[in-house]
């Protein structure tokens, strides 16, 4: 019986305790005519070892990047990992124990969420933040539930350059809430959010005003003049970014941002298919209390030592129920020390190196695209380490025809803006290499011929 | 075991850790590409460590925590169980870790035929019609699930403004049902601890979008009334849905929907032991019956001959509630575990956590003040109303049992019992532990009578003790400050 | 402090009446329901309130709880002295620990409110 320990003397005695004959026995108050008659339609079970060989052969079925060049990116990039990381959150101290109720039993996920919250402070240059929402999309929603609770005003202006997964996840969250209103502001040549009709359409009840950094399109945004359009209106400022541009560029309070939010994939989690991240969430700490998440304090025990435990939980469910700033309960605790792991690692040289070769790698490739005849670069803008292509045809043929040659080339962004046909986000990482982009300018040429 | 300085406090400037691979060849300074208003001005405040430091920092720290699979762990609610290696391994297979969500389908087969999979095989055991994987816990869940039900009565043009929630319900029911902008009314619970069927009643009109029930419910009791519930809640057009979180209990000796239920979630990181990470990442799939199918989040995976694809026409998908697909190491953990155990361990997990729970019932029963009169399931509610008067609190007992070796079971909640002490042993654990478990609860109990006053220096034995709750409320310190430059 | 000249809600708040003016708190039942106090919302002055809704929330380590008022008015008072030292509730719940002042709207109101025996024995109804 796989990890049921239960012997038959063992099971005998409890029964005796207890008093029945089985442990069927013990599920009578259930209604008869619900009761399962019959086993479930499903296969016995498996020895370890047939369960790893099933398993595996349905992964090899998966062609991984291993087998690609790819400037695949779209709000997931491949970057570097230090292989540390795994080490530690594979420890099962970190990984089977629970949420730190207890903070006496749990100082370790504690402490390491605690150091987590602070590197995120660091790097958003903002007050405070909380242990982790679930990614990036639904945090820009929750972000947004947060600023109307600190102004209750009913407009909230998205970009239409938002990623389009996060934008129709925003609308998911706020279907039910008639009393608030979504709209979307259009996209210049630039790439950029229209400042001017931004202007027009901010109003007195504006509640919040969302930017990506960079947006979808992998261009970088004006903060400045949308902090002071928001600031002029007492509107909340919200900045969702990716957090891997912090490395090079201003962090978003130093624009005035009130809440800053995003995806921590880049922050050594990994790929698998983007389900393997965390969503982090950070504001001024005059709002801290209408933040949702899980939040580690710093305190002292009854001796004076210096200890950690889960502070603020008036605002959560737990206790506030109805009234709580979210409904969220378990959230992505061991990504955050993934997170913490990470960023210690690479430390500031280390990080500042990844933002600085991302980019590099992109403008490079930027550069060497411009060589060729028939492609179109659909936006202006200034980018970090994704921009657009638009290419002379069917974008699905070119892309299958880079494909044979190992070239995952990027992502067809149509079925998203159909106003932009064959149109592909290009994406670069640290890991992209010199060899890799003449590869890919080489062999795009080839194609195109 | 000491306490561990910040590791912020361990760095030495310019110490190196580990760095990216670098080609020199083409990098440009950061100046040439983007204008000065856009750059950092100072160096990146992060601490400089050497890769030694930083694992002997995060390996001490792992070091401090109870974890299942150091000690006993038996809180209620949370289904503290055994998480098997094989999972943890298959899910770290390279090609699930190296997929990229917008590969096009022919290059991830492998994990869409591993979803496909998990969710028939979800279907089956619970009896709902399909399931969206997508919910990245079971609160996430939950909301997903008022969405549905949400977007199915706006189609149908019912005025529907409240919810009806159990007073023994966790959080996340209440918070979920407002988050979407629903009024919440909160149901009394009997003497027994079941749902009072005369208050539903009062309470169940055309206004009522659905009632959230968790079955067994938080006192870990069967609802027995569950077909009569049912009755009231469709006979007014509410639905009924169903919080997974106990599903434990019930794997191969009842299907979900012959209760019912139109909607439900279910908890992967409980009822099938992927593990907890100390707080997260779980997985909360959402089940539905046929008529709700159309309301399900996309994309959904089909099968399509022998060829798997992604289907995102569904005709009124409340949308998404996260960018990309679902926590997937979670679904692979939970895939594994349900082919290990197969049809028949699935079962015995049923029978044998709710033998443990009622073992410990039995042989605590005369030290504690049961919850109910009535036999538990998978766990047992405790209250320590007896010990209290003694002058010890169900806090105390917690963190004298965190001095003896065990993680303290789940202490006040649910809400409605005084003193509450949840006990949720899982069918993982042998009779020894439970037997030591007892044990201990028992010297605790006798204890409480003799020498109640020792219980406000417990814990002893941890580097830290009674931490102030009040101080870290009052003045939150929420992240290290770096000390001010001497420049 | 003496509760005898003080009226009470089945919310455990207090009122004293001073001619057209209140002074609101929390009682000292509630005061030791909640735990040490953390926080506490104080509501704008100029703001109206109505009898019996609730005017703000108040928040310990363990439980959060809404304000109601035991009677309307406008708000032309309220104890900062709370945001730092929110623990005079605990410590001095009817003195000190004072929450706001109201000018009252309604004096008929007052037929709502418990009177300090009324208080006492709703007290012992609660804790059967």
């Amino acid at each position: 019986m796989p990890y049921i320990p239960h012997t038959p003397e063992d099971i005998q005695h409890m029964l005796t305790t207890i008093g029945v004959n089985s442990p069927e026995e013990l599920f009578n108050a259930i209604p008869d005519s619900i009761r399962l008659k019959e086993d479930l339609k499903l296969p016995q079970g498996l020895s370890e070892y047939e369960v790893f060989s099933k398993v595996k052969q349905i992964a090899t079925k998966n062609n991984s990047l291993n087998n690609f060049i790819s400037f695949l990116g779209a709000g997931c990039y491949n970057h570097f990992v230090p292989i540390a990381v795994k080490h530690i959150i594979t420890r099962s101290e970190f990984y089977t124990a629970y949420t730190p109720y207890q903070p006496e039993a749990s100082q370790g996920t504690l402490q390491a969420i605690f150091e987590y919250q602070t590197f995120i402070c660091l790097l958003t240059g903002i007050d405070v933040t909380c242990a982790s929402l679930y990614e990036g999309a639904s945090s820009l929603a929750e972000a947004i539930l947060m600023a109307y609770r600190i102004r209750s005003r009913p407009k909230i202006l998205l970009p239409a350059n938002l990623h389009p997964e996060y934008k129709q996840t925003i609308y998911t969250y706020l279907e039910n809430l008639e009393f608030l209103q979504i709209i979307e502001i259009p996209y210049t040549e630039e790439g950029t959010i229209n400042l001017d009709i931004l202007k027009k359409e901010i109003d007195s009840d504006t509640c919040s005003v969302i930017v990506s950094l960079p947006n979808f399109f992998g261009i970088i945004e004006d903060l400045n003049t949308v902090s002071k359009i928001c600031k002029d209106n007492s509107s909340i400022f919200i900045v969702s970014c990716n957090p891997i541009a912090l490395s090079i560029f201003k962090p978003p309070a130093e624009f005035g941002a009130d809440i800053v939010c995003g995806d921590g994939q880049v922050l050594g989690q990994g790929l698998f298919l983007g389900g393997f991240t965390f969503g982090f969430l950070a504001t001024r700490t005059q709002y801290v209390r209408k933040m949702p998440g899980r939040i580690v304090g710093e305190t002292t025990d009854k001796k004076g030592k210096k200890g950690f435990v889960l502070t603020l939980q008036a605002r959560e469910q737990h206790i506030r129920r109805q009234k709580a700033t979210s409904n969220i309960c378990s959230n992505q605790s061991l990504n955050v020390i993934a997170c913490a792991t990470y960023l210690s690692l690479l430390g500031p040289e280390g990080f500042k190196k990844i933002g600085l070769l991302s980019t590099n790698a992109a403008h490079f490739l930027y550069e060497k695209l411009h060589g060729i005849k028939g492609l179109k670069f659909p936006f202006t803008g200034n980018f970090f380490n994704e921009f657009a292509i638009t290419l002379p045809y069917n974008v699905n043929e070119i892309c299958s025809k880079l494909r044979e040659k190992k070239i995952l080339a990027g992502v067809p962004i149509e079925k998203f803006f159909p106003q932009l046909k064959n149109t592909l986000l290009v994406a670069t990482t640290e890991l992209t290499s010199r060899r890799d982009i003449e590869y890919f300018v080489s062999s795009l040429n080839e194609v195109l011929r | 075991m000491k306490s561990e300085k910040l590791i912020f406090e361990k760095s030495q400037n310019n110490r190196k850790g580990v760095l990216p691979p670098e080609e020199q060849s083409f990098l440009t300074s950061p100046e040439k590409i983007f204008s000065q208003g856009l750059l950092r001005k100072h160096k990146l405040p992060l601490p400089c460590l050497s890769e030694l430091d930083v694992i002997r920092h995060y390996t001490r720290l792992s070091q401090l925590n109870f974890s299942v699979d150091t000690h006993f762990y038996p809180l209620g609610s949370c289904t503290m169980k055994y998480n098997p290696k094989i999972s943890e391994e298959l899910s770290m297979l390279e090609e699930f870790k190296n997929i990229h969500p917008y590969q096009q389908e022919e290059d991830i087969q492998g994990i869409l035929e591993l979803m496909f999979n998990l969710e028939k095989i979800l279907c089956e055991i619970t009896g709902m019609h399909r399931f969206c994987l997508q919910p990245s816990a079971g609160a996430h869940g939950e909301l997903t699930g008022m969405l549905i039900i949400g977007k199915y009565h706006r189609l149908k043009k019912h005025k529907k403004t409240k919810v009806l929630v159990p007073d023994s319900s966790h959080g996340t029911n209440p918070a979920s049902a407002s988050m979407c902008g629903y009024k919440v009314i909160e149901i009394k619970s009997n003497s027994e601890g079941l749902v009072d069927i005369d208050e539903l009643n009062r309470e169940m009109d055309d206004e009522v979008a659905c009632l959230m029930l968790t079955n067994p419910n938080t006192l870990g009791l069967f609802e027995e009334k569950i077909l009569d519930i049912k009755d009231i809640v469709h006979k007014k057009g509410g639905l009924l849905y169903y919080d997974g979180a106990n599903l434990n209990a019930l794997l191969g000796i009842c299907k979900i929907r012959d209760m019912g239920f139109d909607v439900i979630h279910m908890n992967l990181h409980k009822t099938f032991s992927t593990p907890h990470g100390g707080g997260g990442p779980g997985a909360g799939p959402v089940g539905v019956t046929e008529e709700l199918v159309e309301f399900l989040p996309v994309p959904l995976v089909e099968k399509n001959h022998n060829h798997f694809i992604l289907n995102y026409k569904l005709k009124n998908s409340i949308g998404r509630v996260r960018s990309f697909y679902a926590n997937i190491p979670v679904l692979v953990k939970a895939y594994s575990y349900i082919l290990r155990l197969g049809k028949e361990g699935l079962k015995r997990v049923a029978l044998y956590s709710v033998l443990n729970a009622n073992y410990i019932r039995e042989k605590l029963k005369s030290y504690y003040n049961v919850a109910s009169p009535k036999p538990c399931m998978h766990e047992v509610v405790f209250s320590a109303i007896k010990q209290k008067q003694q002058g010890v609190s169900a806090l105390d007992i917690a963190k004298k049992l965190i001095d003896e070796g065990i993680h303290p079971p789940t202490i006040y909640f649910p809400l409605i019992v005084q003193e509450a002490l949840m006990i949720e042993p899982t069918e993982t654990e042998n009779k020894e532990t439970l037997d030591y478990f007892i044990e201990i609860m028992i010297k605790i109990a006798k204890e409480a009578e003799t020498s109640p006053e020792n219980f406000k220096n417990y814990p002893k034995n941890t580097p830290v003790s009674r931490l102030d709750e009040t101080q870290a409320a009052r003045n939150p310190i929420l992240k290290w400050q770096s000390p001010p430059l001497g420049d | 402090m003496s509760t005898d000249n003080l009226l009470f809600t089945k919310t455990h708040e207090w009122v004293k009446m001073e001619n057209n003016s209140a002074i609101i708190g929390i009682t000292d039942y509630a005061q030791h329901h909640l735990g040490d106090v953390v926080f506490i919302e104080l509501p704008q002055i100029g703001n109206s309130i109505k009898q019996f809704e609730s005017f703000g929330t108040i928040e310990s380590t363990k439980a959060a709880s809404d304000l109601y008022a035991p009677l309307s008015g406008e708000i032309i008072e309220a104890n900062t002295k709370l945001q730092e030292n929110p623990g005079l509730i605990n410590n001095d719940p009817y003195g000190e620990g004072w929450i706001i002042k109201i000018k009252i709207t309604d004096k008929e109101e007052t037929k709502n409110l418990l009177g300090p025996e009324e208080y006492e024995s709703f007290l012992k109804e609660e804790n059967q």
